[in-house]
C-alpha cells in the first residue's frame, strides 16, 4: 500500500471549510508562491524546522547527525545543504527545538487520527480537509484516502492550486470530493510563470471544468497578497476571467504574513517582498467589490 | 421547545439599569466585608451548657439545640432584597460551628481583623465571648477531639492532621446536600409536622428500642421544624414593626408584603411565585442552624418553581420583570455568606464562598426537555449579577434539549466569562444509575456543592468526606514509604527501591501498595468521623427535607436517605498520571535514563544543565495526559478505574459505598507549593493540575484533550469531576458561540461529564495580578466553584494564570507569553 506524506496534520481547524475539520497538509508542492503560507510544505521531502529561542545548547543533536550538517552551540545552527531530513536530531533534542517536518503515514493510520474528531466534525458539520503543500501531487494516495473517508461517511474538502492533469483527477478523485477549494493567483499568463513559476493555463481550464462539472460545490479563492496579486489591474482581470469561465462562487483570502516565521524556521529564504502586517477587513472588501453578480463567501472563520 | 413561552430566551431587554433593585443589592454586594457571627455559637454553646438533656436520643439532642438557636436568632433586614431571612446577623456573615473548626480561630482572636488577605471582622465583645465562653467549651468537645478520645488518637487521624496526605473533611462538615423542597412547598412544613406527628403516634405503643428510636426521630423532625417556624414568625414581626416605623411609602409597602409573606410561608403551603421563593430561602437558613454553609444546594429551582412561576403569570399575577427581580434577591440571599477561613488556612481555601449550587435545564424524571421559561429568567439574572455564589450549573441533554438552549448557556458563559458549568446529562445519568439509582431519580439529578451528583433530595453522599492527595502515594512509591516533605519518617509500608524494579508494571504494583494504604487509612477515619457525627450531629431538620428519613423514621446521618454515599475527591490526578507516563516511557520503554538516576535528580529538583535537559526531555518527549499518546491513555485509565474499585468495594457507616470523584477547590494549588519536584518534569513548589484537568501546557491540541478526559468514562467517576478550561476571548461573540456549544457537545457525547470555563488571556490574569484594582469584580472558575480572583492567594492565582489557554479559531494552546514559543 502506497504511503502519503505529509507535513503536519491539523485539528479544530475553522479556515478550511465548513464547521470543525482536521487538515492534512501534504508536503510538497508544484507551485512557488513567494508568499506562501505554508513554506514549509513545499519541499516534497523532510525538513527540519527549527526554533532557537527553546535551544539550551546542549549539543546532543550535533553527536547524533549522520552528515555533521549541525555545528554551533547556542543555538545550533543546520547547514541545510548537508541535512537529509531523517530527523534523529529531532527525537534526541529534550526541548523541543528541532522538529521533524514531513513523515509518511499508512493509509490506515492516518484515516484513525483523522476520525478521532468525528464527534467535532458531526456537531459542527465539519470533516476533513486535505490541503498542503499540494495534495493531488499525492494522486492515488489522497484517492484512497477520500475513499475510506467517504466510506466512514466524512464530508470531504481539498484545497488544490488547480495544477493537476484534469483527466486523471476527474477519473479518479473528483467523485470522492464534497467540496474544492480552488486557488487562482495571477491572471496574466507571463507575470503567472514569472512569479509562481508554472504556466497558468491548465489552472484556468481546470476551474472551467470544474465549474462545468461540479457548479455547486467549488469555491474560487483567490489569496490577497499586495504587489502580487491584490493589485487592481489583476483583480479587474480575474474579476472578468472567474465570469467567462462560469464561477460562481468566490471567497477572497485576506494576506496574512504567517509564511514569513515558518519559512524562517526550515532555512527556505523568502525572496518575495511581503509587508509584516495582515490586510484589514475594510480593504478585503474593497476587493471583494470587483465581483459582483456572483456569491462572495467570506473566508471560513 | 414545549415550556417555553418567551419571545426572546435572552431576555436581553432586561438590564441592570432597569432592574434599579438588583442593581443596588448588587453594588452592596461588592462593597461588604464578611464579618464573623458568633450568634450560632453563642446560643448553641448556652443550649448545651444550661438545657441539654443527656438522656434525650442524639437526634433530639441536636433538634432541640438547632430550635433553641433558630428561636433566639435575630431577624434582621440588611437591605431592600425583597426575601425575607438572613443566613446569619450580619450583611455578609461568617457563622461559627464550634462542633467543627471554629477553634481554629482561636489564637487568630486579635488579628483577624488586620490579616493581610480577607480580612474576616470580628467585634472585640465578640472575641471576647469566643475567648471566655464558647471556645473553652468547645475545646474537647469538637469533632476533631472527640475522635482523638473515642478512637485513641490513632494514626489515621496524624496523617489527617499533616494536612499534607488527605484531608477528612468532616472535622469541618458533611453538609454537601440536595434538599427536597417540592413536599415543603405543597405541605408547609406544619404539613410535614403533622406526618411526622402522625407517625410518632403510630409508634407510641410499641416497646422496641427500633420503635422507640423512630419515634424518637419523628419528634426531633418536629421540633426542628418548629424551629424554622418560630424564625419565620421572627421575621415576620420585624417587618410589621419596621413598616410601622418608617416614614417611607414604598418600604412600608415592601415590609407590610415581607411580613405577610411569613406569616405565611414556609409554615403553610406556598401558593405564589414569591411565597414558594421565600418560603424555600427561610428554609435553607433553617437547614443553615443545623448544618454548616458548606456547599448546601438548593438544587433544580427551575423545575421546583416552575409550577408557581407558570400559575402566576398566568393568572397575571406576576410579570417576568418581577420574576427576574425576585431571582435576583434569592440569588444575592444565597450569597449572603461565607466560610469562616483562619489565616493558616488561606492558602487552602482563600476566597472560596460557601458553593451552594442551583441546577439548571436537563431532563425531568421522564426523559423529556425540561428547559422552561424560568431556566432562561435563572441564567439571565445570573449573567446579570456575576457573582460568586450561588454556582449555578446547567444540565444539557444533547438529545433532548434545544441547540437554541445549549447556545444560550454558552452565551451567558462567554458573557460572564466564568459561569454557568456545563454538565452533561446522558454521562452523569448513566453515572448514577451505575450506583444502583433507578433511571427516574437519575434523571432528577442535582449538582452539589462544585461538581458532585446527587439525586435531588433521595441521595446523601457527603460528597466531601476524603480529600486525597495522590501525589503523596506516589512520592511514597519512589522513596519507600517516605516523603521528602516528611522526612526520615516511614509513612507507608517499606516497599522496594525503585531502581531494583524491573518494569513498569512492578513499579505500577508499588504505586498501587502505597494508594491503597493511604486510601484505607482515609477511609477507617472517615468512618470514626462518621460515628462521632452520629453521636454528636444528627441532621434530623435536613432529614425533613428528604425523601427516605420520613418513610424510615431514621436520621439521614444513620442512613435514613433513600441513596447513601461518601465521596472522595483527588488532587494531583494529571500530575501522577503524567508521572507514571514519564516513568514507563524514560525509564522502561526509551531506556533513556535509569530510575536511580531519575530519582537523583527528582530530588534535586533537575537542578543543574544535566538536570534541566532531564526535565526538559520528560517535560517534552514523555506522554502526557490531555493527548492520544497510547501509554497516556492506558495509565489514566488505569488509575481512574482502580480508584474506582477500591472506593466501591468500601461500605460507610451509613451503609453506602464510597464515590471517587476529581474536583480540587484550591488545594491543588496549595499542595502544589509545598511539594517537591515530580517525575513529570514539573519543578519543586509547582502547582498541581486542577480537578480532572490536563497539566498547563501538556495538552496542545483542544480536540484531543478533550477526547482523552470524556473517554475517562462517567461510568467510573461516580462523585464527578470538574474540567477546567481556559478560552481566548474573541471580538465575534456570535461565531465563537456556535464553536463553543458544537465543541461543548461533542465532548458530551464523547462521555464527558463536565466542563467549566474561564473565557480570558494569560496577559488579562497576569495583569490583573499585578493591578487588582482595575479588576474588582473579576470572577474566575476555580475547580468546581467561582472565586473573585482578588480573593485568592498568589498560588492559586498563578495557576489561573497558567491554565493552558486554547484558541477556538484553530483548536491550539496559545504560548505562554514568557515561553515565547517561536
Amino acid at each position: 500500500m502506497k504511503k502519503g506524506f505529509i507535513g503536519d496534520i491539523g485539528r479544530y481547524a475553522v479556515h478550511d471549510g465548513p464547521g470543525i475539520r482536521t487538515t492534512v497538509f501534504f508536503k510538497g508542492c508544484s507551485l512557488h508562491c513567494p508568499w506562501c503560507h505554508n513554506p514549509e510544505f513545499i519541499s516534497p521531502k523532510a525538513e527540519i524546522a527549527f526554533y532557537p529561542r527553546r535551544c539550551i545548547g546542549c549539543g546532543d543533536c550535533l553527536s547524533v547527525c549522520p552528515e555533521d550538517a549541525l555545528t554551533g552551540a547556542s543555538p545550533v545552527w543546520i547547514n541545510r545543504s548537508l541535512c537529509t531530513g531523517c530527523g534523529l536530531c529531532a527525537e534526541e533534542c529534550p526541548a523541543k527545538a528541532l522538529e521533524l517536518v514531513g513523515r509518511s503515514y499508512d493509509l490506515e493510520e492516518l484515516v484513525e487520527i483523522l476520525l478521532r474528531d468525528r464527534l467535532f466534525y458531526e456537531t459542527s458539520g465539519g470533516g476533513v480537509t486535505l490541503s498542503g503543500g499540494e495534495p493531488t501531487g499525492q494522486l492515488d494516495f489522497i484517492v484512497s484516502l477520500l475513499r475510506r473517508l467517504q466510506e466512514e461517511g466524512i464530508h470531504t474538502a481539498i484545497e488544490t492550486n488547480g495544477f493537476f492533469p484534469w483527466d486523471e483527477f476527474e477519473a479518479k478523485c473528483l467523485d470522492h470530493l464534497d467540496l474544492i477549494l480552488f486557488d487562482v493567483k495571477i491572471v496574466d499568463p507571463d507575470e503567472h510563470r514569472r512569479v509562481i513559476g508554472v504556466n497558468n493555463d491548465l489552472i484556468q481550464a481546470n476551474l472551467a471544468r470544474l465549474f462545468a462539472v461540479r457548479p455547486e460545490d467549488v469555491i474560487a479563492r483567490i489569496p490577497l497578497i499586495p504587489g502580487y496579486t491584490a493589485t487592481e489591474e489583476n483583480i479587474r482581470r480575474l474579476s472578468v476571467l472567474f465570469q467567462d469561465l462560469g464561477v460562481r462562487c468566490c471567497s477572497l483570502l485576506p494576506y496574512h504574513p504567517y509564511g514569513l516565521s515558518k519559512a524562517e524556521r526550515i532555512g527556505r529564504k523568502q525572496t518575495g517582498s511581503l509587508l509584516e502586517n495582515p490586510m484589514d477587513r475594510s480593504e478585503l472588501l474593497q476587493w471583494q467589490s470587483f465581483f459582483t453578480g456572483m456569491e462572495i463567501i467570506d473566508p471560513y472563520e | 421547545m414545549t415550556n417555553i413561552t418567551l419571545d426572546n430566551i435572552t431576555l436581553k431587554d432586561y438590564t441592570l439599569e432597569n432592574l434599579p433593585r438588583l442593581k443596588e443589592l448588587r453594588s452592596l454586594s461588592f462593597a461588604r466585608r464578611t464579618e464573623i457571627c458568633i450568634e450560632r455559637a453563642r446560643f448553641v454553646t448556652r443550649y448545651l451548657l444550661y438545657h441539654d438533656n443527656p438522656a434525650d436520643s442524639a437526634e433530639v439532642r441536636q433538634a432541640k439545640k438547632t430550635r433553641h438557636f433558630l428561636h433566639r436568632k435575630r431577624p434582621v433586614f440588611h437591605d431592600r432584597n425583597l426575601l425575607a431571612g438572613s443566613t446569619t446577623s450580619k450583611a455578609l456573615g461568617a457563622p461559627l460551628f464550634p462542633e467543627f473548626f471554629a477553634l481554629t480561630l482561636w489564637p487568630e482572636l486579635d488579628t483577624v481583623n488586620d490579616r493581610k488577605k480577607n480580612i474576616q471582622k470580628l467585634e472585640p465583645e465578640d472575641a471576647q465571648e469566643l475567648n471566655l465562653k464558647i471556645f473553652p467549651y468547645w475545646m474537647d468537645k469538637n469533632v476533631l477531639e472527640l475522635t482523638r478520645e473515642r478512637f485513641n488518637d490513632p494514626e489515621c487521624l496524624s496523617l489527617f492532621e499533616s494536612l499534607v496526605f488527605f484531608i477528612a473533611a468532616k472535622a469541618g462538615c458533611i453538609s454537601h446536600a440536595v434538599p427536597a423542597y417540592v413536599p415543603m412547598l405543597e405541605h408547609g412544613l406544619s404539613g410535614l409536622m403533622a406526618m411526622a406527628a402522625e407517625q410518632e403516634e403510630a409508634l407510641a405503643n410499641e416497646e422496641s428500642r427500633e420503635a422507640k428510636e423512630k419515634a424518637d426521630f419523628y419528634k426531633a423532625v418536629q421540633i426542628s421544624l418548629q424551629g424554622i417556624m418560630d424564625y419565620a414568625g421572627h421575621l415576620a414581626e420585624e417587618a410589621e414593626f419596621l413598616a410601622q416605623v418608617t416614614d417611607d411609602p414604598e418600604v412600608r409597602k415592601e415590609c407590610s408584603e415581607m411580613a405577610q409573606v411569613c406569616r405565611l410561608v414556609p409554615a403553610e403551603p406556598a401558593t405564589t411565585f414569591r411565597e414558594a421563593v421565600n418560603a424555600i430561602w427561610i428554609c435553607q437558613v433553617g437547614i443553615h442552624a443545623e448544618n454548616i454553609n458548606m456547599a448546601m444546594s438548593p438544587g433544580r429551582l427551575d423545575q421546583i418553581l416552575y409550577p408557581y412561576y407558570q400559575r402566576d403569570i398566568e393568572a397575571g399575577r406576576l410579570d417576568i420583570g418581577r420574576a427576574i427581580e425576585l431571582i435576583g434577591c434569592l440569588w444575592l440571599k444565597i450569597a449572603d455568606n461565607v466560610t469562616m477561613v483562619p489565616e493558616a488556612s488561606e492558602e487552602m481555601f482563600g476566597g472560596a464562598g460557601t458553593v451552594p449550587a442551583i441546577t439548571l435545564g436537563g431532563v425531568d424524571e421522564n426523559g423529556e426537555d425540561a428547559v422552561n421559561d424560568l431556566t432562561y429568567i435563572m441564567l439571565r439574572v445570573t449573567e446579570l449579577l456575576g457573582i460568586r455564589d450561588p454556582n449555578v450549573n446547567a444540565r444539557y441533554d444533547y438529545e433532548n434539549n434545544s441547540p437554541e438552549y445549549c447556545r444560550r448557556v454558552s452565551e451567558v458563559i462567554l458573557n460572564t466569562k466564568s459561569v454557568p458549568a456545563f454538565f452533561n446529562d446522558k454521562a452523569n445519568i448513566t453515572t448514577l444509575q451505575g450506583q444502583g439509582e433507578t433511571i427516574e431519580h437519575a434523571r432528577d439529578y442535582a449538582v452539589i456543592g462544585c461538581v458532585e451528583l446527587a439525586s435531588s433530595g433521595r441521595d446523601y453522599p457527603a460528597s466531601s468526606s476524603i480529600m486525597m492527595n495522590l501525589v503523596a502515594p506516589l512520592e511514597m512509591a519512589l522513596f519507600r514509604g517516605k516523603r521528602p516533605i516528611t522526612g526520615d519518617e516511614q509513612i507507608g509500608p517499606e516497599t522496594p527501591d525503585p531502581a531494583d524494579l524491573n518494569s513498569f508494571e512492578e513499579f505500577w504494583e508499588v504505586f498501587k501498595t502505597q494508594l491503597d494504604w493511604l486510601i484505607e487509612k482515609a477511609i477507617e477515619l472517615n468512618e470514626y468521623m462518621g460515628a462521632v457525627h452520629q453521636e454528636m450531629m444528627p441532621s434530623p431538620l435536613l432529614s425533613a427535607f428528604f425523601e427516605g428519613p420520613m418513610e424510615k423514621g431514621k436520621d439521614l446521618i444513620f442512613g435514613g436517605a433513600r441513596y447513601n454515599s461518601s465521596g472522595a475527591t483527588h488532587i494531583g490526578f494529571a500530575d501522577v498520571v503524567d508521572s507514571l507516563n514519564a516513568i514507563e516511557q524514560a525509564v522502561f520503554v526509551d531506556r533513556k535514563y535509569g530510575f536511580a538516576e531519575l530519582l537523583e535528580m527528582v530530588k534535586n529538583d533537575f537542578k543543574g544543565e544535566e538536570g534541566e535537559k532531564m526535565r526538559l526531555y520528560l517535560k517534552n518527549r514523555a506522554p502526557k495526559y490531555g493527548t492520544e499518546a497510547p501509554i497516556a491513555r492506558k495509565n489514566a485509565a488505569n488509575v481512574v478505574r482502580h480508584l474506582f474499585e477500591l472506593y466501591q468495594s468500601h461500605t460507610n457507616y451509613r451503609g453506602g459505598p464510597y464515590r471517587p470523584s476529581y474536583w480540587t477547590m484550591t488545594n491543588h494549588a496549595g499542595l502544589g507549593g509545598i511539594t517537591g519536584a515530580l517525575p513529570n518534569g514539573r519543578k519543586a513548589r509547582q502547582v498541581f493540575s486542577s480537578g480532572m484537568t490536563p497539566v498547563s501546557g501538556a495538552a496542545p491540541e483542544l480536540t484531543a484533550c478533550l477526547n482523552a478526559v470524556a473517554e475517562l468514562g462517567g461510568e467510573y467517576v461516580p462523585g464527578c469531576w470538574a474540567l477546567n478550561i481556559k478560552y481566548t476571548p474573541e471580538d465575534d461573540q456570535q461565531q465563537m458561540s456556535q464553536r463553543f456549544a458544537q465543541t461543548i457537545e461533542a465532548y458530551f457525547r464523547a462521555g464527558g461529564q463536565q466542563v467549566q470555563f474561564n473565557i480570558m488571556t494569560y496577559e488579562m490574569l497576569l495583569d490583573a495580578k499585578k493591578h487588582p484594582g482595575k479588576y474588582p469584580e473579576l470572577m474566575v472558575r476555580v475547580s468546581g466553584y467561582s472565586a473573585y480572583f482578588k480573593d485568592l492567594n498568589e498560588m492559586m492565582k498563578d495557576e489561573l494564570i497558567t491554565r493552558t489557554q486554547y484558541n477556538l479559531t484553530n483548536g491550539m494552546a496559545v504560548p505562554f507569553p514568557e515561553e515565547g514559543g517561536k
